[in-house]
């Protein structure tokens, strides 16, 4: 069940990044497909009935998987840090051309690169 | 305990350029120091083909991670440290740059990790850590023109990390490990399991964005022409293979033959067909880096042990030419201040003397002329038995890149010019030496997979042939270069192509 709500959400964060050209909108998405996928890796440690995997004598209890549990921190630090980093150069281009629009900026971008010789 | 330290040094040395900037240069040596011992040291302890492995933490190897030091790592350990060599020679003499030599090392420190990883979940780590330094690198000038090709390279690699994540959670679920080893003795008693096309799909088109293969790296040739060019160098060179390095551990685990050998022919041809019609020195060099990788993936597709000395050999090669080619296309497109070939063409008298000879060198080793480092590299793969198809399209991509290299001809002239720093000079000796005197890795370490001699002249044949054709066709062709589709390089179609290329994944993989 958890692993198709985290499909669900991975599909809808990429729609939304293929057709959305505001580029805040689609870091958004980002995120929703990045959660969608930790979502996946969550829900594959889960077994039926499982206990939260902290115990002191856990001998006779069904507990769930720990280890997705400890590597997905790593996921969802990264993610963050990705998102993070994305909306600092969003709020860059926007300095420059004042615009979230991809298909707005690839065209300026690509007048520059046309006009300028660019290295 | 040694594998352990060889990513790690760069991770704790990267943290000490950040701290005091003033030492930054003399850490990046030592840095580079450290590692050249150790990589002398793992090598030399495995020369008789054995391997080193360690499971960190002293976990099993289904829970822990391990770290195995094998013929992969031994073969591109040695590149990462000739083409880090130049890139320090070569911005040594550049304005201090902050955070700049930090984010080398971290660089390093994970190409170092990922070639040393045999755990998917450590390996999705890796490349996300791959992708976040290098979308910092490629922007490092803060021009728009970076910022926003490293941001679409954020946002794709990201998307396509995605589906990698996915991947993992799959075999996770219905192996229990992570490990590629253990997953390989698994994965061989069901191997037509529905989750296993799933898995094979999701981490195959995952890394794909990663590796450059076209369709899936849309982001590629506008983000290696845009960022400062010792960053080209190490990016084309070096972190690209990163990605061929995890579809090799993964085609040794799932059957991705047929699926290779598709994806791996449309990369090379179309990645040739852009790198043709490219008005822009750099942005050519990033096309053709585009085609090189699809030659990986073909030779990956072949699947048999010379064909994969092959891949490791013509990897190597590749990492030293097109390094040292966006380092010299870097500093004559300072010299003349445009990157354009009638630009440069015009104004080639700026061009210093070191910078011709190092395009000269590079571009003789990526056209594959015997007996330099392209044609040693081509001859093992192409020894090695491909069927018709991908001989065909190997063949194919070596006139296109000879055809797409003939551009450069006009400037191959010396002259009286500016002179060129001598840590420029040195920069690109390191890297042009090797490709002058190369001698195929793998084929020193495994003897018995060197070249039947009877194939060598046919091969030098097929090798100047190939050559001629591409400067003949280059000299025949009409001047005017017609514009190709740009479109599919933009932030929207590029996800779409990921989504078709994933949906074609899966079809060829199922089928």
């Amino acid at each position: 069940m958890a692993f198709s709500v985290g499909v669900v959400l991975f599909g809808i964060g990429l729609v939304a990044i293929a057709i959305r050209r505001d580029l805040v909108i689609k870091l958004l998405a980002l995120g929703l497909t990045n959660a969608g996928s930790i979502l996946c890796l969550v829900a594959v440690g889960d077994r039926p009935d499982a206990r939260v995997p902290i115990c002191a004598v856990c001998r006779d209890v069904i507990y769930a998987d720990p280890l997705p549990q400890a590597v997905v921190l790593s996921a969802i630090v990264i993610n963050f840090a990705i998102l993070a980093l994305a909306l600092v150069f969003v709020m860059r281009l926007v300095e420059q051309y004042h615009s979230t629009d991809s298909r707005h900026i690839e065209d300026l971008v690509q007048r520059e690169l046309d006009e300028g010789g660019d290295q | 305990m040694i594998l352990a330290v060889l990513p790690l040094s760069r991770f704790v040395l990267g943290l000490l350029c950040h701290l005091s900037e003033r030492k930054a240069r003399l850490l990046a040596v030592v840095g580079w120091c450290i590692s050249a011992a150790l990589t002398v040291l793992l090598i030399l302890e495995t020369r008789d083909g054995s391997t080193i492995t360690v499971g960190l933490g002293g976990w099993p190897a289904d829970l822990g991670i391990v770290l195995r030091f094998d013929a992969v790592s031994a073969a591109v350990c040695p590149l990462v440290l000739l083409l880090e060599l130049a890139a320090i020679l070569y911005v040594r003499k550049d304005a201090p740059r902050p955070l700049f030599y930090a984010l080398l090392q971290f660089l390093l420190g994970a190409v170092f990790a990922l070639l040393l990883s045999q755990d998917l979940f450590n390996e999705y780590v890796i490349l996300e850590l791959l992708t976040l330094v290098g979308f910092l690198l490629v922007g490092y000038d803060r021009r728009p023109a970076q910022v926003w090709a490293s941001l679409k390279y954020l946002v794709l690699a990201s998307v396509g990390m995605g589906f990698f994540l996915v991947g993992v959670a799959v075999v996770y679920r219905h192996t229990g490990t992570l490990n590629l080893g253990l997953l390989a003795g698994i994965l061989a008693d069901q191997p037509d399991a529905p989750w296993v096309v799933l898995a094979a799909t999701l981490l195959t088109a995952g890394v794909a964005v990663k590796a450059g293969l076209f369709g899936f790296s849309q982001w590629l040739p506008a983000a290696h022409s845009a960022a400062p060019p010792a960053v080209s160098a190490l990016l084309s060179g070096l972190v690209i293979k990163m990605g061929i390095v995890v579809i090799l551990r993964l085609s040794q685990v799932f059957p991705l033959g047929a699926t290779l050998q598709l994806l791996g022919a449309a990369t090379a041809l179309l990645g040739v067909v852009y790198a043709a019609y490219a008005r822009n020195l750099k942005r050519m060099l990033a096309f053709s880096t585009l085609s090189q990788i699809g030659y990986l993936a073909l030779g990956l597709a072949i699947g048999t042990p010379q064909a994969l000395a092959g891949v490791l050999d013509y990897a190597i090669a590749h990492g030293l030419f097109k390094g040292l080619l966006f380092l010299a296309a870097g500093e004559a497109s300072r010299a003349v201040g445009s990157g354009r070939f009638d630009d440069l063409v015009s104004k080639r008298a700026a061009i210093p003397n070191a910078t011709v000879g190092a395009l000269l060198v590079g571009t003789l080793g990526i056209v594959g002329l015997p007996p330099l480092a392209g044609f040693g590299a081509k001859a093992v793969l192409l020894g090695s038995h491909p069927n018709v198809f991908v001989a065909t399209i190997l063949v194919l991509t070596s006139i296109g890149t000879a055809f797409a290299f003939a551009k450069l001809l006009p400037l191959f002239r010396f002259r009286r010019a500016a002179s060129c720093p001598s840590d420029r000079i040195a920069a690109y000796a390191v890297l042009a030496l090797p490709i002058l005197f190369f001698v195929p890795l793998t084929g020193v370490t495994l003897p018995s997979l060197q070249l039947g001699s009877g194939l060598r002249p046919l091969l030098v044949v097929e090798s100047v042939g190939a050559i001629a054709i591409g400067v003949l066709l280059h000299r025949l062709s009409a001047r005017r270069t017609p514009r190709l589709p740009r479109r599919i390089f933009f932030l929207e179609e590029a996800v779409l192509a990921i989504l078709i290329g994933l949906l074609l994944v899966y079809l060829f993989l199922s089928v």
